[in-house]
């Protein structure tokens, strides 16, 4: 009898837990007027979790320890991994109703999350003053709300860019063109004429122009408003067709063909560093925040360029809100992860530790921090936004649902047609069907 | 008179009855009562996540909304998805190439330290060490690095005369690195093996050397079919085994069963579509139909296992 009493109970548990992860579900519906601020007697411990390598992880380190002597009754405990892995885990968390507390986010899974719910909303804590947005420009924070609710503030910009390495260059002798006009196939004819002049590493190791940037799904996306194409509809369907992503990827067919771009299995070896970051390739498109972390990765000093356009100096670029932060809706200590995002966006000396190396940040505050001595990499990458503010014409394509998952597709079918195995048109047909799943 | 003695019988003999089905059903009690960890542990842990898999392979659940049903579309999408053959592929070769070499090393090995010569015990231990620490991750990270670029493997090669470069960035030797890891770890199936041996009765050697058998002759007509039923374990074992590979090509791959998907295991591509799409009940729809095949390769092997297994005492 003891027994069955027993099995009673846990069953009885078990349906509680049941019950109590259905009902934290609907948590982000907080009524505004009750959100409290925090109560500084309390002692919590907050999760905080970020994508990033281990330059990033040490900029947190130094944030978290000044957050933590700003507020001793808050511990923080910090997990990073890298970009992939990143949203796995996320996924399976979110999956148990248990993410962290505070995460690093990005706008190709917001929609995702927020659509169901994975998110805290913040608006009652900039209501109430516990986060302090008065130094963000309103567009930026507007880049956070999905259906009226503040599910994400971004923690800086970044826009697209091309790094080069001056060292190969030099090298090389080839000269880079001028990137105030070059088009795609300028570009391209470098990435040929890099390759073909035949330098090694000391290690041995080839020397090439550039990576295939046909292979990252955001470079389709600033090619195609280029082209004077919106990547998505207002409604969240596709506005390009096959034939544009044939299209694009045919840009780069003779270099593959020729086996002028940075080969794929030396890609694959060096994961997660890129072959541009460890000096084996002249040039490669990038965001400009990677600045930072490319050049901690390569060790020599690297260059900021504009990207190619289709037109001559038509560079249609966009500013993308970037390192939203957010906080889990099954966060039992919201005030105290509101208390921990403001600091992270708003706090002076945060903004001198991350630097650019997150973008530049978007508070005024913060970014007036940033210690750009005159020819490092911060001052390099402000420089470069404030030089391309006339040619952001474009604002950042809105994430559809399955974001995430379509930009990860086109990764890993690019990499097959690098490997010869996939035509661009099988490219095409593929990606299209797994769009049409994951936005589904 | 005797009816009464009929009866009293009778009722002795149902009271008797009573009781013994009284105790039979409290021993089945005690039974089950020390069944019990286990029993629920199978029930909580395997069965109930079995058939909530089961129903979820019928629906279409993307881990944070509530499924929803969609019949047979899962089932029917496996065979026009290009990457789902491809795993089948991948999968089919690491059987059909890893099993038998993996076997094949583990006899020889057994067979070399099943003669008596020094130091065996401690041949014995190192030989079986691999298949101790061979799951693990970090074993794997080792293998990574032992057969990346500028390794270990690529400079012996490099000393021959091949071309710079390593193999996990080459789709056409990936699979032969894996099949290498599990060839290595070859430990479990050799003690195996090795116990089988020693089970051989000697006068079968010693009459057959008397006959004239050379080695060859006698591993063929003593060795194999003496040693059959122990194979049959080790071959069922490592077979179902091969088919859940899947820790050692994640962490080779990063998880993506890169480069060019020569590494999409069937369990690896199965996490993909739940963990990475969030395409739970596709997932869920692959893992059953990988427990139909590896049920009907277990099937097939018990059904051959009939013309080639001798068991001792046996007629043949």
């Amino acid at each position: 009898m003891r027994h069955n009493k027993l099995a009673l109970a846990s069953v009885v548990a078990a349906g509680a837990l049941a019950l109590s992860a259905c009902s934290s579900a609907g948590g982000t519906t907080a009524d505004p007027s009750s959100a409290e601020t925090f109560n500084p007697n309390e002692q919590v411990t907050l999760t905080l979790t970020w994508w990033g390598n281990d330059d990033r992880a040490s900029r947190y380190q130094e944030a978290i320890a000044l957050f933590e002597e700003a507020y001793p009754n808050i511990t923080v405990q910090p997990t990073f991994s890298p970009w992939d892995d990143y949203w796995t885990a996320r996924s399976t968390e979110a999956a148990s109703r248990s993410l962290p507390d505070v995460m690093q986010f990005d706008l190709s899974y917001m929609r995702e999350y927020a659509d169901n719910d994975m998110l805290l909303n913040l608006q009652p804590y900039l209501d109430n003053g516990t986060i302090d947005l008065s130094g963000f420009d309103p567009s930026l924070v507007s880049a956070g709300v999905l259906d009226e609710k503040q599910v994400a503030i971004p923690t800086s910009t970044n826009t697209f860019s091309m790094f080069t390495n001056p060292a190969i260059l030099d090298q090389t002798g080839v000269a880079f063109p001028d990137d105030a006009t070059y088009t795609w196939q300028d570009f391209n004819q470098f990435i040929a004429d890099t390759t073909a002049a035949g330098a090694t590493t000391d290690d041995g190791y080839a020397i090439y122009g550039s990576p295939d940037y046909t292979g990252t799904f955001w470079f389709f996306m600033q090619w195609l408003l280029q082209k004077g194409v919106q990547p998505f509809a207002e409604d969240g369907s596709l506005g390009f067709t096959q034939d544009d992503v044939v299209e694009f990827l045919n840009l780069t067919a003779d270099l593959r063909a020729a086996g002028q771009t940075y080969p794929q299995d030396r890609t694959v070896a060096l994961t997660p560093v890129s072959g541009f970051a460890s000096n084996e390739a002249a040039a490669q498109m990038n965001w400009d925040n990677f600045l930072a972390s490319d050049s901690a990765d390569s060790g020599s000093e690297l260059a900021l360029h504009q990207i190619p356009s289709i037109e001559p100096g038509e560079k249609h670029l966009f500013l993308k809100p970037s390192m939203l932060l957010v906080a889990g809706a099954n966060t039992e200590h919201a005030a105290a992860a509101a208390t921990l995002i403001n600091f992270l966006l708003t706090e002076p000396e945060v903004g001198a530790i991350f630097g650019t190396s997150k973008g530049v940040p978007a508070d005024v505050v913060q970014r007036d921090k940033v210690e750009a001595a005159p020819g490092s990499i911060d001052a390099q990458v402000i420089a470069y936004e404030e030089s391309i503010s006339r040619d952001v014409t474009e604002t950042v394509p809105i994430p559809v649902k399955g974001y995430g998952t379509i930009e990860a597709k086109w990764k890993t079918l690019a990499e097959e047609v690098a490997y010869g195995n996939l035509t661009p048109e099988d490219f095409a047909k593929q990606w299209f069907d797994e769009a049409e799943l994951a936005m589904s | 008179m005797t009816t009464y003695i009929q009866t009293v019988g009778l009722v002795h003999e149902a009271s008797r009855e009573a009781g013994r089905r009284r105790r039979r059903r409290s021993e089945a009690l005690a039974g089950y009562a020390f069944l019990s960890p286990w029993l629920i542990g199978f029930v909580l842990l395997t069965a109930g996540p079995m058939l909530a898999s089961l129903y979820l392979a019928f629906t279409d659940y993307d881990l944070f909304g509530a499924p929803t049903w969609t019949g047979l579309e899962n089932f029917q999408r496996l065979f026009t998805d290009p990457n789902y053959l491809q795993a089948w592929k991948v999968t089919g070769s690491y059987v059909l190439l890893g099993t038998p070499l993996k076997l094949a090393a583990a006899l020889a090995v057994a067979m070399l330290l099943n003669t008596k010569r020094r130091g065996r015990g401690f041949y014995r231990s190192a030989f079986y060490a691999p298949s101790l620490i061979g799951a693990s991750v970090s074993i794997a990270i080792v293998w990574k690095a032992m057969f990346i670029d500028g390794s270990i493997v690529d400079r012996i090669s490099q000393f021959f005369g091949a071309e710079p470069g390593g193999w996990v960035g080459d789709p056409t030797r990936t699979l032969p690195m894996l099949i290498l890891l599990t060839v290595w770890q070859f430990g479990a199936p050799m003690v195996i093996f090795l116990a089988g041996l020693k089970q051989i009765p000697t006068e079968l050697y010693e009459a057959a050397s008397m006959d004239g058998a050379g080695p060859v002759r006698r591993f063929v007509n003593i060795t194999l079919p003496m040693l059959s039923p122990v194979i049959f374990f080790n071959l069922l074992l490592e077979t179902i085994h091969a088919f859940q590979i899947f820790a050692s090509a994640f962490i080779i791959s990063n998880g993506t069963g890169g480069p060019a998907g020569s590494t999409l295991f069937y369990t690896l591509y199965l996490y993909q579509r739940g963990f990475v799409d969030f395409q739970m009940g596709y997932a869920a729809a692959m893992a059953w139909a990988l427990v139909l095949v590896v049920g009907a390769v277990t099937a097939l092997l018990f059904r051959s296992s009939r013309m080639w297994v001798h068991y001792s005492g046996d007629a043949r």
